[in-house]
């Protein structure tokens, strides 16, 4: 039985009951008190916390009565409910200022998804089957509790690992403190599409373990290196509230901006130009600049400080960056090179980004702090129209109870230590994170994963990792739990985006955090945590900080879904420790790509879909259907072919390609788009599930089956731009290359 | 009389298609699904059109969200046998779901391609029908269905101010995508106030219509999006 | 070849009704089948949702719209040939005018139901009716749909009059030559035609009068079918050609389907001796001049189109010309234009087998000039992120199928219950002589009869 027929079964068995029930009067369907006073027909407006990326955008969710059918011990009924009913952007809130991006506006779909796992399960079949019987609360957390009492019998409490995603927030912080209160090592985040390079070289330039806020909103040029953050990266709404007023929203002023990437992204085509480089040459480019800059005397050398010095040559004028050099290295004609430079220069203030595939090279670090270095010359740390770090709320000092920050377990790592006979943990919990879909299968996650005695996930649906669950309790919605996130960018001020829940849960989920909380004293040995709920960690944690309204700092969050002021000292992350400039200045190492050039082609670019980013959105129907930026596709993957190139090739549009690379291959439809190199074919991430509800189970292809094991030789970061592969066409158009759009050309060859 | 009109922005706007989905999400859109989106019949009130100019290396992605553009002179109402398409007194082109039987005339008649049939009869899987906004008629079988400008919020806005014995104020009145657009792309308000904001950029340099010359004097003015090199 | 008179026509004629053989059950039943199978298919259509054609956005109006232009189109054959054949007293109109009108009437309820079978409620298809409701809301009258509503009924009124009439003269012969209940039904059908003078001269003035009138009726009819495209501001729709284009090939049509209605009915029915070389000869000719003047049209609307070089224009233009429906609307060119000419044209080929080809030939032609008028346009209307395609589905296949199977079924039943060609006419023209119309019965003395 797949899981699919499970969850068919799960329905008949419900309806059959049902049907059952209706001639016995002690069974019949009952119409339940109503959850809460609420006014029919009229809408009343809470807030509350977008949490389907990091960026935690606020939001403002309109609630209004409805009937939702519904099982409550046992018994189906239908109820009347508060409901969300649809979610805004706050217009208040310092990182999004009422805007919402799609994803956003989508997340309304993860509290009523038909697919949701609706109450605690306990695997009955083999690992990966799908098939769970229900269990009661009670009895899921007794198994949990003896799983974790056994581990400390045995004096092996360091063999429980938290697979969890990246994010700051107090939940992350509970979970830490779990952890070491408990024995265990920190928690394991892995995303694909991480900053981990542009997080450890800010902190090298900068000082700040942080991704950094742009004030476009008064820059005068902006240069982005392969960053989508009008798009997906970062704080895409807080970045699209600054970019249109940046172009627009200044009178008599518009600022200007150059993309520079080999692949269009959503953001490249609002750029006024747009530079194709080659593959991992950004920092290249960025030095070839700073170099230019510095020559004119404009720009001395030391006004870069530190971040300079993190550079070799820096100090000599990056002699050998000098145009042609660039052109040589980056592909890119010299004098385009200068015009740059003088734009950069000329139009004040100017500041650069990078993010994304720059930083997924073998030389990643190398590029970050290249870009970082041309933004220190040019002064744009701190400065208006610059760079800035949000400062962040130290939650370990907050609630003076929490766990310090360490030092984060590489997931690689320990994979590969587990397989090769190593340390392997014994109880594994996941927590919103989908390393069997995410990560390369060169690392043998889901390997991994089935010979650990025991897994339990606290997801809202069968995912691929979660379908390796033995134990699944399943958490809240955003929309009926605490909702949270403490932005890392997006506001020049600091933020707790906090909200209580907007409705009651419509199902038997427990919010994750007290699942924690409560776990920890029922142990053998209790944890001690200090809080009864995570609300209470919450109030721990805000009680320090000041209250506009003078009521308290939560008060106020409950009121607006946010937080926002100064820190009180000691309450803020500090800089970043390590101060020291690296010990030998980094030099451009051309970077270095899986598989042969003569065997595989083309340069291979997965990159983060508007629509799904990694794959954790291809659930909601509305993102689904949702036609790309780029190519209008709905309910598909593709990858994309430079036409020059598939003309060579032979392949035309709609066709049946297949990509392969030395670690996999994927069958999938061409899109042939001008927005690419001709040596580079791409592929949105999102898609390719193999279970992952109705929606996006066995749809397109996942593009990170083909990735290397390649790294970021500084930081050990997934290098997931630099694999090679190629192309051959297996057969004609077959359908399933869905456009929403006639016609990309506004005036076709048709009318010559 | 207020006469609604919008005004966007293609130097604002970023494709990043926000407006889309709250489109979809405060007028109960339903999806279509994988098989019928293949055939044309996908709902999407507002669209990002995307074209692409030029070759590789010299190319350009260019967006336009396209709308009803709620024409003064609106060629889907007079083709209408039963007035299910008809113009309201404040400038819209309204859409009685109720009196429409479905001969899709509008739809031909209409330049913009701004309207959206019912192929089969809407449906969410349960319980994706809770996120249903109560103040949106659902549409059946049979039936056009395009953008009205949000019409639930003119009317909600239009009455509390009656209440309270004003004018609907300058920028009170957001329709779902304007709203939910980070980049301020879109902005909505009246027209004949001259003071409003849509006025202003209406009667901006940048400014011109979708299709101009087939008459229809659509409500929408496109500012155009600059280029700086 | 004979030329048959008198008690020999009558018993020709009145033959088909009293004798049938397995071949008719046989073609019933086949026809029948095809008709249930578009029943079925319409049923499920309206059942499971419109969904089910293969119309899509934006190309909103495919092949019912097609089908209900072609068969409005069809319907000309007859009404409109008949009546004016009749005016300018053509002669060798007479075995030929009931054909054509049964034609007309057949082709106008098939055309009609179309509307029904395009939108996406039929279930309030009467909404287009302008009914006294409580809340006093009416139809658009600004809609050329609501005028096609009034076209198509005032036509199709006028076409079962013109029709009608000149039937009773001929339910008398049938009466008078049979028994039994057959003879009761038709006494009820020959609503007491005696053919006195009176009747007789009434009948005449009435014919002349529905002859007149009719051929504005059925003008309109297709300038307003016309309409319901030149009224949308759509590429290569919007023109003023439109009216007098559509109403020529509506007649094209028109008399490619009575020609081969004709060539089958002179098989099955043993008609050689009355449906004559001659008959298909004129007819011919006429269609020809109907392919000239089709070609003439068409070469207009290009021309003007090229010259004006709109970029929408253009675009609708060159995927009719030499992009995706090249193939189709060269087909049509050489089924509407080339074909007619060489067998219509040359003498040698105008004989019967010549004109049904070309017959055929222009049916099919016709029928892909609406389909190129309609499909190309809305799928390349303006803003090309809009454009779509268009592919046909089963439902539409099979309606489409189903009502060439209708009208077949309509016409072999029509022609079982009434004389297909008029008998008191042929009678009139062969032998001006009164005392030979109607046959004398014992009922009806020869005395009565004058024309
Ligand atoms: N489509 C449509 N809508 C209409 C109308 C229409 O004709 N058509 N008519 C309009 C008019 S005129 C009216 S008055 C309204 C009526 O609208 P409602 O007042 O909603 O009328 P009902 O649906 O008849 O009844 C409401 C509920 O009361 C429950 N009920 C019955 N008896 C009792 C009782 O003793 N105690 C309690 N607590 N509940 C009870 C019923 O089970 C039902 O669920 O509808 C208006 N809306
Ligand atoms: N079985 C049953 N009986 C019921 C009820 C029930 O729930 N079930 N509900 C009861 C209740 S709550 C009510 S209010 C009554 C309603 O009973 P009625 O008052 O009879 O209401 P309707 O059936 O809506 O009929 C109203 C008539 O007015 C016409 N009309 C509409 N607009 C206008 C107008 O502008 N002017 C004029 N002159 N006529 C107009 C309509 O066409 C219709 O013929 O029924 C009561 N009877
Ligand atoms: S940017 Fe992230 S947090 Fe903000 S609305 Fe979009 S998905 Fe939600
Ligand atoms: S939300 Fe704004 S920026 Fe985004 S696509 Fe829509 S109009 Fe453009
Ligand atoms: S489809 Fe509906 S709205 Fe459009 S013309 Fe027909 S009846 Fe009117
Ligand atoms: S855009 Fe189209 S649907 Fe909207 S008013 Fe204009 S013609 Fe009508
Ligand atoms: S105004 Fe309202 S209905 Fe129109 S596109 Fe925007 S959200 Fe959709």
């Amino acid at each position: 039985m797949d899981r699919r027929s499970f969850i068919k079964l799960t329905a008949v068995t419900g309806t059959g009951a049902a049907l059952a029930s209706c001639g016995n009067p002690e069974n019949d369907f009952i119409r339940f008190i109503p959850d809460e006073m609420i006014v029919p027909g009229v809408a009343v407006w809470k807030p509350g916390v977008c949490s389907l990326c990091p960026a935690g955008c606020g939001l403002t969710v309109r609630v209004m009565d409805a009937d939702a059918d519904v099982v409550r011990d046992g018994q189906a009924g239908i109820v009347r409910i508060a409901a969300a009913k649809k979610l805004e952007g706050a217009p208040d809130h310092p990182v999004n200022h009422g805007g919402l991006c799609a994803r956003g506006q989508a997340a309304i779909q993860v509290t009523y998804h038909p697919d949701r796992i609706t109450q605690p399960l306990r695997r009955t079949g083999e690992r990966g089957d799908g098939l769970y019987e229900a269990v009661s609360w009670d009895d899921a957390l007794a198994e949990i509790v003896s799983r974790l009492d056994a581990l400390e019998g045995a004096g092996n409490q360091g063999s429980l690992t938290y697979l969890t995603r990246v994010g700051r927030s107090h939940r992350a912080a509970l979970v830490r403190d779990f952890l070491v209160r408990f024995g265990a090592p920190p928690p394991v985040a892995f995303e694909i599409f991480g900053d981990d390079v542009l997080r450890r070289a800010n902190a090298l330039s900068f000082g700040r373990e942080q991704l950094p806020t742009f004030d476009l909103a008064n820059a005068m040029y902006v240069l982005s290196f392969g960053a989508d953050f009008l798009g997906t990266w970062n704080s895409p709404v807080a970045q699209n509230v600054a970019y249109g007023r940046m172009r627009q929203g200044r009178r008599g002023v518009r600022g200007a901006f150059a993309q520079v990437e080999s692949r269009m992204s959503q953001t490249g085509a609002s750029a006024d130009e747009w530079v194709p480089v080659r593959p991992g040459t950004d920092g290249v480019l960025a030095l070839g600049i700073a170099h230019l800059l510095m020559s004119t005397g404009a720009y001395p050398s030391d006004a870069a400080g530190r971040a300079g010095a993190l550079i070799e040559g820096w100090a000599a004028g990056l002699p050998g960056y000098a145009p042609e050099d660039v052109e040589r290295m980056t592909g890119l004609e010299a004098a385009r090179v200068e015009g740059l430079a003088r734009q950069f220069s000329d139009a004040r203030p100017a500041v650069a980004i990078v993010g994304g595939a720059p930083l997924a090279h073998s030389n990643g670090l190398f590029t970050a702090l290249a870009v970082n270095a041309l933004n220190a010359l040019v002064g744009a740390p701190g400065r208006d129209g610059g760079i800035f770090f949000t400062p962040q709320l130290d939650v370990a000092a907050a609630v003076q109870s929490g766990s310090p920050a360490q030092p984060a377990v590489a997931l690689e790592s320990l994979v590969t230590e587990g397989l090769a006979g190593g340390a392997s943990p014994e109880v594994v919990f996941v927590d919103g994170a989908n390393p069997v879909f995410t990560a390369p299968p060169a690392w043998r996650v889901r390997e991994w994963l089935e010979q650990v005695p025991y897994i339990v996930s606290f997801g809202h649906f069968l995912d691929e990792t979660s379908i390796l669950a033995d134990l699944i309790l399943p958490d809240h919605s955003s929309l009926e739990s605490w909702a949270e996130a403490l932005p890392e960018s997006g506001a020049v001020m600091a933020v707790a985006s906090i909200a209580p829940p907007v409705m009651r849960p419509l199902h038997q989920t427990r919010a994750t955090p007290d699942v924690l909380l409560e776990v920890g004293r029922m142990l053998g040995t209790p944890l001690a945590l200090p809080w009864e709920t995570f609300d209470e960690l919450l109030g721990a944690s805000l009680a320090g900080l000041p209250s506009a309204s003078g009521s308290g700092a939560l008060a106020d969050a409950r009121q607006a879904g946010v937080w926002s002021g100064e820190l009180p000292a000691g309450l803020a992350v500090a800089d970043s420790a390590d101060t020291s400039p690296a010990s030998v200045p980094v030099a451009f190492t051309a970077p270095e790509f899986d598989g042969d050039a003569d065997e595989y082609p083309f340069h291979f670019l997965p990159y983060s879909s508007n629509a799904f980013l990694d794959g954790s959105l291809a659930h909601l129907p509305w993102l689904q259907e949702m036609p790309d930026p780029l190519t209008s596709a709905m309910w598909s993957s593709w990858v994309e072919i430079n036409p020059v190139t598939a003309e060579r090739l032979g392949i035309s549009a709609g066709d049946v390609v297949e990509v392969t690379s030395a670690h996999g291959t994927v069958r999938t439809r061409v899109v042939v788009s001008p927005g690419i190199a001709p040596d580079l074919v791409a592929m949105p991430a999102g898609q390719g599930h193999r279970t992952f509800t109705r929606y996006a189970s066995g749809r397109g292809e996942n593009p990170v089956e083909l990735l290397a094991p390649m790294t970021d030789a500084a930081t050990g970061a997934l290098a997931w731009a630099a694999t090679r592969v190629r192309v051959t066409r297996v057969g004609p158009p077959d359908g399933r290359l869905i456009l929403f759009a006639g016609s990309l050309r506004e005036h076709g060859e048709e009318h010559r | 009389m207020p006469q609604w009109g919008m005004a966007v922005d293609l130097d604002r706007c970023t494709g990043c298609g926000g407006c889309v989905v709250a489109c979809h999400a405060e007028n109960n859109i339903s999806t279509v699904g994988d098989e019928q989106a293949a055939v044309g019949r996908a709902k999407h009130w507002l669209r990002i059109e995307r074209y692409w100019e030029g070759d590789f290396p010299d190319v350009r992605l260019k967006f336009r969200p396209v709308m009803c553009q709620q024409c003064d002179n609106a060629p889907c109402e007079p083709v209408c046998p039963t007035y299910a398409s008809h113009h309201t007194d404040d400038g819209l082109n309204a859409q009685v779901y109720n009196r429409c039987i479905g001969t899709r005339y509008c739809a031909n008649a209409c330049p913009y391609n701004a309207r959206f049939f019912d192929f089969f009869n809407p449906s969410w899987d349960k319980p994706l029908q809770l996120q249903l906004n109560p103040d949106v008629s659902l549409r059946e079988v049979g039936v056009m269905e395009k953008c009205t400008f949000c019409v639930q919020r003119i009317r909600a806005a239009g009455t509390q101010a009656k209440a309270e014995e004003r004018d609907v104020a300058d920028g009170e009145i957001q329709p779902a995508c304007v709203q939910s657009c980070g980049a301020r792309a879109l902005v909505f308000g009246d027209l004949e106030n001259p003071s409003s904001e849509v006025s202003r950029l209406s009667r901006s340099p940048r400014g011109s219509k979708l299709l101009e010359d087939t008459g229809a004097q659509p409500s929408v003015t496109y500012l155009s999006r600059l280029t700086q090199v | 070849m004979t030329h048959p008179t008198g008690q020999q026509i009558t018993r020709d004629l009145v033959r088909p009704l009293l004798l049938t053989t397995w071949r008719f059950y046989v073609m019933i039943a086949l026809f029948g089948a095809f008709v249930v199978a578009g029943l079925v298919a319409w049923l499920s259509q309206v059942y499971f949702g419109f969904g089910l054609s293969g119309i899509n956005w934006p190309v909103f109006w495919g092949f019912y719209i097609t089908n209900f232009v072609f068969w409005i189109g069809i319907s000309h054959a007859g009404t409109l040939i008949s009546a004016i054949l009749r005016l300018v007293n053509a002669g060798w109109r007479r075995p030929v005018t009931r054909c054509a009108e049964a034609i007309t009437t057949f082709a106008l309820l098939i055309g009609a139901m179309f509307p029904l079978i395009h939108i996406g409620r039929p279930w309030l298809a009467f909404w287009l009716i302008p009914y006294p409701s409580e809340r006093l809301i009416w139809p658009n009258f600004r809609s050329p749909l609501v005028w096609d509503f009034f076209a198509i009924n005032t036509y199709l009124t006028g076409s079962l009059l013109f029709l009608l009439l000149p039937m009773i003269p001929d339910f008398a012969v049938v009466r008078d030559s049979t028994t039994g209940i057959r003879q009761k039904i038709y006494r009820v059908l020959a609503l007491g035609w005696r053919g006195t003078p009176k009747q007789w001269h009434r009948l005449e003035s009435a014919m002349q009068i529905m002859a007149i009138a009719i051929i504005p009726v059925a003008v309109s009819v297709h300038t307003i079918v016309s309409f319901d495209f030149s009224m949308a501001p759509v590429p290569m729709w919007q023109t003023t050609i439109f009216g007098p284009y559509f109403v020529a090939g509506a007649i094209f049509s028109g008399i490619a389907g009575l020609i081969i209605a004709m060539a089958v009915l002179r098989r099955l029915l043993h008609l050689e001796d009355y449906l004559r070389p001659l008959h298909f000869e004129n007819l011919g000719k006429l269609m020809l001049v109907m392919a000239l003047l089709w070609g003439y049209f068409v070469f207009n609307e290009r021309l003007v189109t090229y010259y004006g070089n709109g970029p929408h224009e253009m675009a609708v233009f060159w995927r009719t010309q030499r992009l995706s429906f090249a193939p189709l609307y060269w087909t049509m060119v050489v089924c509407n234009f080339v074909l007619p000419l060489i067998l219509l044209g040359i003498r040698r080929f105008r004989t019967i087998t010549g004109c049904v080809i070309a017959s055929f030939g222009v049916v099919i032609g016709m029928w892909l000039e609406r389909y190129l008028i309609i499909v190309p346009s809305l799928g390349a209307k303006y803003l090309p992120y809009s454009h779509g395609t268009y592919t046909p589905e089963l439902v539409e296949v099979t309606i489409t199928v189903a009502t060439f199977a209708a009208m077949c079924l309509l016409y072999m039943l029509f022609a079982k219950v009434v004389p297909i060609i008029s008998i008191w006419e042929l009678k009139a023209g062969e032998h001006p002589s009164p005392a030979l119309i109607p046959p004398a019965t014992e009922k009806h003395q020869l005395g009565d009869l004058h024309l």
